[in-house]
Formats: C-alpha cells, sequence, structure tokens
C-alpha cells in the first residue's frame, strides 16, 4: 500500500531522515518506535506530503505523495492539536471532516454511536468548542475523526499519549479491530513499547533517522524491544 | 539584564520566517521606508515655507499649531488600529529569577521604537530647526519641541490603555466628527483653542509642564497596569465559554462550498480577532465622509474613487489579506484532508463579495454628496467585487502570517497580523482603481471613468477561472512554507 524509497530529509544540510526502503502491504498494522529525534513524525509528515522530501519519493496506493493529492480521498491521519478547529463543537468537527470525506451527516451518527465507550460522556453533548476541552479529549475527538469515511491508510502519531489507561486499553482494541478484514493499513508511532507490542503486527525501529530493527511481532518482540532500547 | 531581553528580541526578529522573506521584498521594505522617511524629512523642511505661503498674514507656527489638535487625535484612532503591544513570551521569564518590573520597564521602554514615534520626529526635527534658523527664540522653540515630543509619547502610551474596548476609539471617532461638524458649521472652532495651548507651548514654555506630566502619568498607569496583569492569560480561572448555536441550514443550497462557508462563518463569529476585522470593516463605511467633505478632493476626483473602493471594500481588504492565515491554526489539517482549493477560495469568496453587497446598500446615505459620488461608489463595488477580490486573495497568499485566531485583548499574547509585506501587497489594490479611473477621467470624461472602472469589475468575472487557477497555483508552489510558517509559534 505504501512505498518508501529512498527518501531522505535533511534540514540545512542536516540529514534527518534516510530510509532506503520500506513497503508497507495493504492491511497491515505498522509502529513506528525510537527515541525522541529519532525521525517518527518527520516521516508522517512526509507520509502526508508536509514536508518535502529531500531526495526519493513515497508512493501510497500507486500515487507519488508529493505530485499528486489523489491519495488524499483514502487517507486520513491525527498528528497533533493543529489537526483540530478550536472554534468548533467536537459534534460539528466530526460533521465536517465528514463533508470532506464525503460522508452523510447520518453516516457520522452512526460511527459516533459505536464510540459511546470510548469518548465515556465527555465529547458529545457536551456544548463546549474543541478549544475547551482538555489534551486527552481532544485526542479523542481526532483519533476518530481519523476514522471517518472508511479511509484505507489511517496515520496516528503517538495516540497513546495523554490519554488515561481505560482509554488506552479502548484504543488498542479499536485499533486491532481496524485491521482484522486486511481493508485498512493502520501507522501509528508510540514511546509505549508494551502498546506497540500489543497492536502492531509489525514494529520498525528508528534511531537517528535510520531504520536499525524491522520485527515481525511475536511474544518476544517485547523483550527484544526492551533490550534494545536499554542499551 | 535589559541587553539580555535585546539580546532575545533579536534573535526572534531575526529568526522568524518572516524576516527570510525575498530579497525583493526586502528591497521594497527599504525602499518604502525611505520613502515614507523622506516624504516626513522634506515635509518638516518645507514645511514652514507651505504654510507661509497658503496663509501669508499668519505666522506659520501658529497655522501649524491650530490644525495640531487634529493630527493628535489622527495619530491616536491610528495607532488604536495598527500599533500593538509588542509580543514578548512571557511564559519562560514568570518563574526565573528576574524582577517583573525590570520586565515591564522593558516592554515598555521597546514601545518607544516604533515607526509612529519615529516618523513624526522626522517631521519635526526638520521643522523645529526651520524655525530656529528663521528667528524664532531657540530656547522657546526646544520647549516647543519637547512639549510636541511629549505629546507624541503620551499617545504611544495611551493607546494601550485604551485599546483593550472599542468604547474609547467610537468615543475618538465620535469627537473627531463632532468637531470637523461643528467648525465646518462655525458653532464651535476648536482648534482656535487648541491653537492657545499648542502655541502656549512656545510663548509660555511653562505650559509644556502639562504634556510632560501627561506622559509620565499615562507611563506609569501602563506600569501599574502591566505590572498586575504579568500572569498567563487565564490560566488561573479558565472560563469555557457557552457554545453559540447556529442554524446554518440555508447554507447547503451553496452546494459544494457549503462545508466551507459553515466553516467561515463559525470561525467569524465565534473568534476575538474576526470579529475585530468585522468592526474594522464597518468603520470603511465612514471613509467617504473624509473626503467628500473636504474641499481639497473635489477637484481630483481621482483621489475620491479610490475613496469610493474603501467604502464598500472595508471587509474584503481586511479579511481577505489574511486568506488563508485565518486557517493558520488548523492548516495542516486543510492540507492532509481532501480539500479542494477552489471550493475553499470560491468560499472565503462569496463572504467577501457578499460583504461588498452589503456595504454598498448601507453607503446608500452617500447620496446625500449627489449622484456622481454614488456611481463612483457603485463602481468602485464593481471593481472590489471584480477585480479587487482576487488581488487580495493572491496578496493573502504571499502574506504567511500566523494568525491566533482567539486572542485580542490578552496583554502579553498579541499578535500582530500587519507587515511591510502586507502593506506592499495593498498597493495595487490602492493604485488600481485611481488608475482604472483616472486615465479614461482625463482623456474623455467623468462619466467614461466610471464606467470603466465598473467594467473593470465585469473583466474579473469572465477571468475568474483564470484568476482563481493562478492564486490555486500560487497555493500549491508555496504549500510547504506556508505549512512552515503556521508552524511557528508565537
Amino acid at each position: 500500500m505504501i512505498n518508501i524509497s529512498n527518501i531522505s530529509k535533511a534540514y540545512n544540510g542536516v540529514e534527518v531522515l534516510n530510509v532506503e526502503e520500506l513497503n508497507i502491504p495493504k492491511g497491515q498494522n505498522f509502529g513506528l518506535v525510537g527515541n525522541n529525534g529519532a525521525g517518527k513524525t518527520t516521516m508522517f509528515s512526509l507520509l502526508l506530503d508536509l514536508i518535502k522530501p529531500t531526495t526519493g519519493e513515497i508512493t501510497n496506493g500507486d500515487i507519488v505523495v508529493s505530485q499528486s493529492e489523489d491519495w488524499k480521498p483514502y487517507t486520513s491521519a491525527f498528528i497533533d492539536e493543529s489537526f483540530l478547529i478550536g472554534y468548533l463543537t467536537p459534534e460539528e468537527y466530526f460533521y465536517f471532516i465528514g463533508d470532506l470525506r464525503g460522508v452523510e451527516k447520518s453516516e457520522v451518527d452512526e460511527l459516533l454511536a459505536g464510540f459511546e465507550d470510548f469518548f465515556h460522556d465527555e465529547i458529545l453533548n457536551q456544548k463546549k468548542y474543541l478549544r475547551d476541552l482538555s489534551k486527552g479529549n481532544q485526542k479523542k475527538v481526532g483519533i476518530v475523526s481519523a476514522l471517518i469515511g472508511n479511509p484505507e491508510v489511517i496515520i496516528l502519531d503517538e495516540p497513546f499519549a495523554n490519554l488515561d489507561p481505560t482509554t488506552q486499553i479502548r484504543l488498542k482494541k479499536i485499533l486491532s479491530e481496524l485491521t482484522q478484514q486486511q481493508q485498512t493499513t493502520v501507522l501509528i508511532s508510540s514511546h509505549d513499547l508494551m502498546h506497540v507490542t500489543d497492536v502492531c503486527k509489525r514494529i520498525v525501529v528508528l534511531e537517528k533517522g535510520k531504520v536499525v530493527k524491522d520485527i515481525k511481532t511475536n511474544e518476544a518482540t517485547l523483550k527484544e524491544l526492551e533490550q534494545y532500547f536499554s542499551q | 539584564m535589559f541587553k539580555r531581553f535585546i539580546s532575545l528580541q533579536w534573535k526572534q526578529f531575526r529568526r522568524s520566517s518572516y524576516f527570510e522573506a525575498a530579497i525583493a521584498i526586502k528591497i521594497l521594505m527599504v525602499l518604502g521606508i525611505l520613502y515614507f522617511g523622506g516624504i516626513a524629512i522634506l515635509s518638516g523642511v518645507g514645511g514652514y515655507f507651505l504654510l507661509q505661503k497658503v496663509f501669508p498674514e499668519v505666522d506659520p507656527l501658529l497655522t501649524l499649531n491650530q490644525f495640531l489638535i487634529y493630527w493628535i487625535l489622527f495619530d491616536l484612532g491610528l495607532r488604536y488600529f495598527i500599533q500593538q503591544m509588542p509580543v514578548i513570551n512571557i511564559k519562560p521569564l514568570l518563574i526565573v529569577p528576574i524582577k517583573r518590573k525590570k520586565v515591564v520597564q522593558f516592554l515598555l521602554g521597546k514601545t518607544a521604537i516604533s515607526f509612529f514615534n519615529i516618523l513624526p520626529l522626522l517631521f519635526f526635527i526638520p521643522f523645529s530647526i526651520t524655525l530656529i534658523v528663521k528667528g524664532y527664540h531657540p530656547l522657546y522653540v526646544i520647549a516647543w519641541f519637547l512639549g510636541i515630543l511629549s505629546l507624541i509619547f503620551l499617545n504611544n502610551f495611551t493607546v494601550y490603555l485604551i485599546n483593550k474596548t472599542n468604547v474609547y476609539f467610537i468615543l475618538i471617532v465620535g469627537l473627531v466628527l463632532a468637531f470637523i461638524g461643528l467648525q465646518r458649521y462655525e458653532i464651535f472652532d476648536i482648534t482656535t483653542y487648541a491653537q492657545v495651548f499648542f502655541f502656549g507651548m512656545y510663548s509660555q514654555p511653562i505650559w509644556v509642564l502639562l504634556p510632560v506630566l501627561l506622559m509620565i502619568l499615562a507611563f506609569y498607569a501602563n506600569y501599574q497596569y502591566y505590572l498586575q496583569h504579568f500572569y498567563i492569560d487565564g490560566a488561573i480561572s479558565k472560563k469555557a465559554e457557552k457554545v453559540k448555536a447556529l442554524n446554518l441550514k440555508f447554507v447547503d443550497k451553496f452546494g459544494k462550498i457549503a462545508p466551507f462557508l459553515k466553516n467561515d462563518i463559525k470561525l467569524i463569529l465565534r473568534n476575538a480577532r474576526p470579529k475585530q476585522v468585522l468592526l474594522t470593516s464597518f468603520f470603511f463605511l465612514f471613509y467617504g465622509l473624509f473626503f467628500f467633505t473636504m474641499d481639497v478632493y473635489k477637484d481630483s476626483p481621482a483621489l475620491l474613487a479610490f475613496a469610493s473602493m474603501f467604502i464598500t471594500g472595508g471587509f474584503l481588504l481586511t479579511f481577505g489579506q489574511l486568506v488563508p492565515s485565518w486557517d493558520s491554526e488548523y492548516y495542516k489539517l486543510m492540507m492532509s484532508q481532501n480539500v479542494p482549493y477552489r471550493e475553499y477560495l470560491k468560499s472565503k469568496l462569496v463572504l467577501m463579495i457578499f460583504a461588498v453587497v452589503v456595504s454598498t446598500i448601507l453607503s446608500l446615505p452617500y447620496l446625500y454628496f449627489g449622484w456622481d459620488i454614488y456611481k463612483l461608489i457603485l463602481a468602485g463595488a464593481s471593481f472590489n467585487i471584480g477585480l479587487n477580490s482576487f488581488i487580495t486573495l493572491y496578496g493573502g497568499a504571499l502574506n504567511r502570517v500566523p494568525v491566533e485566531l482567539n486572542a485580542k485583548a490578552k496583554a502579553f499574547q498579541n499578535t500582530n497580523g500587519f507587515n511591510v509585506t502586507q502593506l506592499l501587497i495593498s498597493l495595487p489594490k490602492i493604485l488600481g482603481p485611481i488608475i482604472i479611473f483616472f486615465i479614461p477621467y482625463y482623456f474623455i470624461s467623468f462619466n467614461a471613468g466610471i464606467i470603466t472602472l465598473a467594467l473593470s469589475g465585469l473583466l474579473g468575472l469572465i477571468f475568474q477561472n483564470q484568476f482563481l487557477n493562478l492564486i490555486e497555483k500560487l497555493y500549491q508552489k508555496q504549500k510547504y512554507k506556508t505549512i512552515a510558517a503556521f508552524d511557528e509559534k508565537k
């Protein structure tokens, strides 16, 4: 589904990311881990064509993301709060995203009904603007909005950060279910090794902009990762 | 300590993406500064002789002093709109061992180095020198100059005290209009009374103490205010606003652009900055009063054409110059979602055109000045709808200033969406209607000028697609730059 080839990004001559080859097949639950500055957010920003690659290209579907915008209808993402529109209520925001993705209001309502547990009565019908919600609740809105319109590719940067333990567990369930039909490709990044090994079928470790590990998740993975990061 | 603040400020200025503008813009900036400075100095030197020529039997200093009151009020009104408290990021300073007094003192001191303070000095210094050369008593001239200097800084500090609410602004505008009206109908002439005071600063220098004291008072009031408000605004008792429910069903009729239009309407109604713009554009409606009432402009219809454009173009200009900056807070979302540029732009365009139409209707009272004037306003509206809208949107795309939507009255966090790039972009908007009107007016007739100006708007409608394509291309070309600029935290 996603093909990264010879991609690199340098700021003022300093390389922050350099990935020679990375293929993410359709339906994979893909996890990206690495310390601060390893290049996780840079990689996601490149995937979304928010920054310009210094070399190489990324294809999403069959489309080179920096050359055409045709990948947008089937791709969705939540990177940080700058993906939220502060002066809208959560409902208005969901409907707006629905409008952009060609999803009817009633369909959005249907989807939201399925997330009642996840929202924990703190999101819908609160008569609050998004800018007045707490960081955790904002994140919940962002994550759910990324699921509107059955996207084929979903990109979430640090989805577990700022969430309370209950919601983290619920989110893990949601993310695992998404890829069950092998139709949706999910890409997440995280600092929480346990969550990532629970959710992702494949984990790639970045260090200083380079891929240093590419693991198919199994029972030993968590140990392996812990060992790697405690070096 | 001050040295460290200055170096911090310099770094913030030097390292902002705005500063790394294209070399061409930098050159134009320098030229602009030289131009305005040059004009000020020239009129400072030549002002004395000019006044002597226009009013031969009156002492030029007396004439100048007569009109200073209007200059003071006008200056205050202008500052009200444009001059903002310089932004300094106080959060990191709150918890380190620096005396708050120092920070506030630095902040207030920094306001002294402002375009608004320097420009009048460029006029008054050469003017005072001319006075001395012409044989006025040097000590008295210096006293008078000190008085003027105090008044400049009085305005400088007063504006920070009053720009938190709009009441004072309405008061100032009302005062100016009342004075002009009373003077025109010869009921009460403020200038003769003001003259006594202003000339008094020269003839009896003891008068100078008044503005000096007032200036010190204004400084102290500011100092107290900012010392007390030296906190992260709202961090302690953050109140969530009540949601204003809006029924925007009727917008659905606009089809594809409806989702954007709905958003834009909410954007304007629910955020402090756009509301400010709405109010500003309302004041543009009164712009004509300055021009149409003054005899000086009666014989220069080209300037009247310019004024007419302003009357209906308030919202178009002030809102349009910040497209796409209005969406800067969530620009990454817009760029990663399935957002067609065309629909996005058209939604803004619809709002701008709607505002022009409403302003045209609201400006019906200008019929009082005659049918010719209203024809000019209509032609100006046509220019606005057809051409100016596209010029403004194009300029807005070059602007790339992040806008904090809901920040207005927060003393330490106000961001300022006004800069020199904007000024330069506005040149075609200002000169456009003048040139389009003037050429046929000069060679054929007044009506020919009006018809040409009106037809220029039609041009925009015919080439709408081409114009939109052009702006779209600019958006695409600048995409990464814009994202990076909007990402910059203030």
